[in-house]
């Protein structure tokens, strides 16, 4: 018998049904990502105690009126200049780093932490802990105190892995920390433009990437950048390298802190 | 001459039309690829403002931890009847209190969710799709709110500028 051949599928119409697929594609999706400055409102305060004020030289103030005509420490920037803006807050981050004389008195100073400084810290605050569990009546007070060194000890010896870190890559003793009050405080009025805050958030979110992107290129060879995207990513993995990754960025996190005040506008 | 007499007569050939499929599909899944899909038809009009070193939302967005607030003037009907002429547009709807709902919006938000899937409270992001032109007034009393209510966590929304060094600000 003669095989029968297989009648060719008549394919035709294929292109026609890619074709409305496509279509209902480029209808119901968009092209352009979403994205935006990740902020977090501080947590409310219960008590209002009177706060110390904190040292001029600590603060770097940016303001906007309604204007939008920016006021950053003295000097007036023109919105076409903001991006000035950017040079000044590394000014302001990097004038007295690795200084331990002839410190400029307008800007932050740097605490220097080493391995040995904080081990210090970490034994008196276990010595303490140790004499105030070993007293015979625990009252409150005593609680109270217990808890504060419990504190103490987990926060010195966090900086202690982070100081360890830092010596491994860096191959220097000494970590440079910029004082703990240090921040940017930034001021808007009630008319401010929300583009003009934006385009300010972005200058100082520039300013401190690339702050911490060359510290971390010249500590572990990878931008900040590079390494929290991977994390952001992969966030609900948990692998060893992850766990490195993060670890890796708390210590460029902890050497430039991004410490943004946004005051509540009053006119 | 015959010779062309005939050529007449048989008229042009086919088109080989058999790889246009592959060619469409290809188109397809790039669009499939590079594109996200909308989460809800606009009733406001925002022109985003611009900004550099911006978070990509995408990995939040994957694990909903984000809701977003759109804020501008509305595409249909009176823009007198909302404060400042800037009504604010939650899920679907235009809400009349304006940016004063978005507790009551948000707490709702996060009671519908299971409880298995919910993240932290403070850590679900609230993003602010702001128009340029918005007044920052209107995002702090929204701040304060959220800030009552603990969820810590916002965004401000800007579009990536690129290499572009001029910001768009509007002159007065």
């Amino acid at each position: 018998m003669a095989k029968r051949e297989v009648p060719e599928i008549n394919a035709g119409s294929m292109a026609d049904i890619a074709f409305l697929l496509l279509i209902f594609f480029l209808v119901t999706t968009t092209m352009d990502k979403d994205t935006a400055y990740l902020r977090t409102i501080p947590k409310k305060v219960e008590t209002q105690q009177p706060q110390s004020p904190v040292q001029e030289k600590n603060i770097y103030k940016i303001a906007i009126n309604s204007k939008q005509v920016i006021q950053a420490r003295d000097s007036i920037i023109k919105p076409e200049d903001i991006s000035t803006l950017n040079s000044k807050i590394k000014h302001f981050y990097l004038v007295n780093r690795d200084k331990k004389v002839n410190r400029n008195i307008d800007y932050p100073y740097y605490a220097f932490g080493s391995i040995e400084l904080y081990q210090n810290n970490l034994n008196a605050q276990n010595n303490r802990l140790g004499a105030l569990e070993s007293q015979e009546v625990i009252d409150e007070k005593t609680e109270k105190m217990i808890e504060q060194a419990l504190g103490a000890i987990e926060q010195w010896s966090e900086k202690l892995e982070m100081m360890k870190l830092y010596a491994q890559f860096s191959g220097k003793k000494e970590m440079p920390e910029i004082a703990f009050e240090a921040h940017i405080r930034l001021e808007s009025f009630i008319d401010t433009d929300y583009s003009a805050y934006v385009a300010v958030q972005s200058e100082v979110q520039k300013a401190v990437t690339e702050l911490r992107d060359k510290e971390a290129e010249e500590l572990f060879g990878m931008s900040y950048t590079a390494m929290n995207r991977t994390y952001q990513q992969r966030i609900t993995e948990d692998t060893p390298e992850l766990r490195t990754f993060k670890k890796h960025m708390e210590l460029i996190e902890t050497l430039f802190p991004l410490k943004l005040i946004e005051v509540k506008p009053k006119r | 001459m015959s010779k062309f007499k005939k050529n007449d007569e048989k008229g042009a050939p086919a088109i080989n039309t058999s790889s246009l499929p592959d060619i469409v599909f290809m188109l397809l899944f790039f669009f499939m690829v590079a594109t996200t899909t909308k989460e809800i038809d606009p009733l406001v009009r925002v022109n985003a403002a611009q900004g550099s070193g911006v978070t990509d939302l995408t990995p939040f967005k994957q694990r909903s931890e984000v809701d977003f607030v759109y804020l501008g003037e509305p595409m249909k009907g009176d823009a007198s009847k909302f404060e400042k002429g800037i009504a604010v547009q939650y899920d679907g709807i235009l809400h009349p209190d304006g940016i004063n709902h978005i507790g009551k919006w948000k707490l709702d938000k996060f009671k519908d969710k299971p409880a298995e899937l919910t993240a932290p409270k403070e850590n679900i992001i609230t993003c602010f799709k702001a128009d340029e032109k918005v007044p920052m007034g209107m995002i702090f009393t929204a701040r304060g709110i959220l800030q009552d209510l603990d969820f810590n966590s916002i965004a401000y929304s800007a579009q990536e500028m690129g290499n572009k060094t001029e910001y768009s600000i509007r002159e007065q």
